[in-house]
């Protein structure tokens, strides 16, 4: 019987062994679902954000001294005016409101008499999460502001493009999938994440619990070369990492289909390709997560001891996405066939809608095959020490 | 058959086993004797070949066991000192398996495996869950384990090792059965009683090295005592120690 059907024979019974097992499906499970179900907490938090701003609830103070005013609020869309809180200051500062304008009881006095009227924007400049609100209340003003001078001037036969020497114009250059992908970042680093949850339990179970149980002696008693065994445990680790990377890339493509992005103001198109270029990106990493997976349950003296190294290994694939989180970093071609970071930048390009380089899918593919026949041969030459067989 | 010649074994400046040579014929139950620490699981360690013999050759029938592990391992049947079963598989889950790692397939180890499961007495437990299986149970299916490829010779380590009355019968029955159907059986032991109820040769071992061999009666006549336990502890030298 070859080496190759042997090793499939290991994976199988590991396979069937670990899915009968309640703590293997829920480190699956747990591990496929944390993502999408995050991502869509995240989404949903920003929609709510969003919808806040658009429709913006004005409360005034003195709506009796301005009514031209508040029935112009009244008409932009999305605009609630209601009738402001007498301590305005005092709703601001304990949080009762977010915004809060007064208008002053001389307030058709002076506009008659064409002088500039104060009006007051109470807010609270240390809330970051309603500074959105304030800009938006602020800009509304701005605006009622520039059409009654604009009338004005009309009204003196000026014309008001005389007072606009200078008119600004917003232009973003990122282009709006690219800054989709910036809020999508996440995304790919749960679709790695899944890669080392996923095969974790069979890795560590399959060796280090294999030697615990005392169950390697007699499995290595067999006539099967120990690359068989390796190989096979191997194999099984990475078929299950795979199947999670699976799940939570469908999870995740499904929830932002089912998002509004557009109501986001993202223009995000995710067409039927990119799952497809996804998976093509990260499944590689699969064969690697689990490759150092079983090669330092191996290596561990106890099941217990093998655990501890997964929670260590689980740090390494967050790392780029912290990094990049903080700094965006503009990704060089040499980032891309470093195991890992290559994954991370591959999925971030096929979300930010950037052609994908065939070239580049391969390097980074490859390097992580690579590295993982290295460690599989390692964790083979491992199975022949008689410390590592008969403990230590 | 099994022919071992001058094998040495050395854990850093221990050493394990020094000088052994025996053989054991076809047909016969070999019994390899000795108190704990005498060096017998090593021995049988490096005759299935999971550990490497500093010195010394292993012959497996016609099989250099030490250049060619996969080959010996393949005529050998092994039940180490730890039974090690997968407990969420099922008794003749268990088997299958090693059966399929040994290169059998098919409805050739199907039929295996359910004689073998018939003959071991496990019919009612094939299908359960090793995990809740007692010591006996578990003992018998790590048997079936070792068996399922038919090997012409059987190495067992400490058979008998805490099992009950009714259990330590039934593997003295198979014992029995391997020799009768023309197969080497090697086995340690500490027990004497054990080994005098089965044996046909004798191989004494105490601190690494063999210190006699030969059939229970010619043992007893050599030491010239009554008994085979005198035979032992006189062969060991157990007494002096324990009079030091």
């Amino acid at each position: 019987m070859s080496r190759w059907l042997q090793m499939l024979v290991v994976t199988r019974k590991e396979l069937r062994d670990a899915f009968r097992d309640r703590r293997a499906i829920y480190s699956v499970l747990f591990g496929s679902l944390v993502g999408p179900v995050l991502v869509g907490v995240m989404f949903n938090a920003i929609a709510d954000r969003q919808r806040e701003i658009e429709d913006v609830t004005v409360p005034v103070v003195g709506m009796a001294h301005a009514p031209a005013l508040v029935e112009w609020l009244r008409q932009q869309s999305g605009v609630t005016v209601v009738a402001g809180p007498a301590d305005a200051e005092v709703a601001v500062r304990e949080r009762r409101e977010d915004v809060v304008v007064v208008i002053p009881e001389d307030y058709a006095k002076k506009f008659r008499a064409s002088q500039p009227v104060e009006l007051q924007v109470v807010s609270d400049g240390s809330r970051t999460a309603s500074r959105p609100k304030v800009q938006r209340v602020r800009a509304l003003l701005q605006r009622y502001n520039g059409e009654v001078a604009a009338l004005r001037l009309i009204g003196r036969g000026v014309s008001p493009a005389v007072v606009t020497p200078i008119r600004i114009q917003d232009r973003e250059v990122s282009s709006a999938q690219q800054r989709a992908a910036v809020i999508l970042n996440f995304v790919p680093l749960f679709i790695v994440l899944a890669s080392f949850t996923g095969g974790m339990q069979i890795a560590t179970d399959s060796t280090a619990g294999e030697r615990e149980r005392g169950s390697l002696e007699p499995l290595l008693v067999n006539p099967a070369p120990r690359m068989a065994i390796a190989g096979g445990k191997w194999l099984a680790s990475a078929l299950s990492a795979a199947l999670s990377v699976g799940i939570t890339t469908t999870l995740c493509l499904l929830l932002l289909r089912a998002i509004p992005l557009q109501d986001l103001g993202i223009r995000f198109r995710l067409g039927p390709g990119q799952i497809w270029w996804l998976l093509v990106a990260v499944l590689p990493l699969c064969l690697l997560s689990t490759a150092i997976q079983t090669y330092l349950s191996t290596f561990a003296r106890s099941f217990k001891e093998a655990q501890t190294y997964m929670g260590y290994l689980i740090m390494v694939p967050t790392l780029p996405g912290l990094l990049s989180s903080v700094y965006p970093i503009t990704s060089q071609p040499w980032m891309y066939p470093v195991p890992i970071l290559g994954q991370h930048l591959l999925a971030g390009d096929v979300l930010g809608g950037k052609a994908p380089s065939p070239l580049m899918f391969a390097l980074a593919a490859l390097s992580a095959t690579a590295t993982a026949a290295i460690l599989v041969h390692l964790t083979t030459r491992m199975l022949t020490k008689e410390k590592i067989v008969f403990g230590r | 058959m099994i022919r071992v010649e001058q094998l040495r074994k050395q854990f850093g400046s221990v050493t394990a086993v020094d000088d052994v040579s025996f053989v054991a014929g076809d047909g016969a139950v070999t019994g390899l004797l000795g108190p704990n620490g005498a060096g017998k699981t090593t021995t049988l360690r490096m005759l299935y070949t999971l550990m490497q013999p500093d010195a010394g050759r292993i012959m497996i029938d016609d099989v250099d066991a030490v250049a060619n592990p996969l080959a010996a391992q393949a005529r050998l049947g092994v039940l180490p000192d730890v039974s090690g079963l997968y407990p969420r598989l099922t008794a003749r889950e268990n088997v299958l398996y090693f059966g399929e790692l040994q290169g059998l397939t098919g409805t050739a180890l199907a039929a295996r495996t359910d004689a073998l499961l018939d003959r071991l007495d496990m019919r009612a437990i094939a299908d359960r869950r090793t995990a809740g299986f007692s010591h006996g149970e578990r003992t018998k299916v790590a048997l079936a384990r070792a068996l399922v490829h038919d090997p012409r010779n059987v190495l067992l380590d400490e058979p008998t090792n805490g099992l009950d009355v009714m259990s330590t019968r039934a593997v003295r029955e198979i014992i029995r059965r391997l020799r009768a159907e023309g197969r080497t059986v090697l086995f340690s032991s500490h027990v004497m009683q054990e080994v005098s109820a089965l044996c046909d040769t004798i191989v004494v071992m105490a601190h690494g090295r063999i210190v006699a061999s030969g059939t229970p009666e010619a043992l007893r006549a050599e030491t010239g005592q009554q008994t085979l336990e005198d035979a032992f502890v006189a062969l060991t030298g157990l007494e002096r120690e324990t009079a030091e």
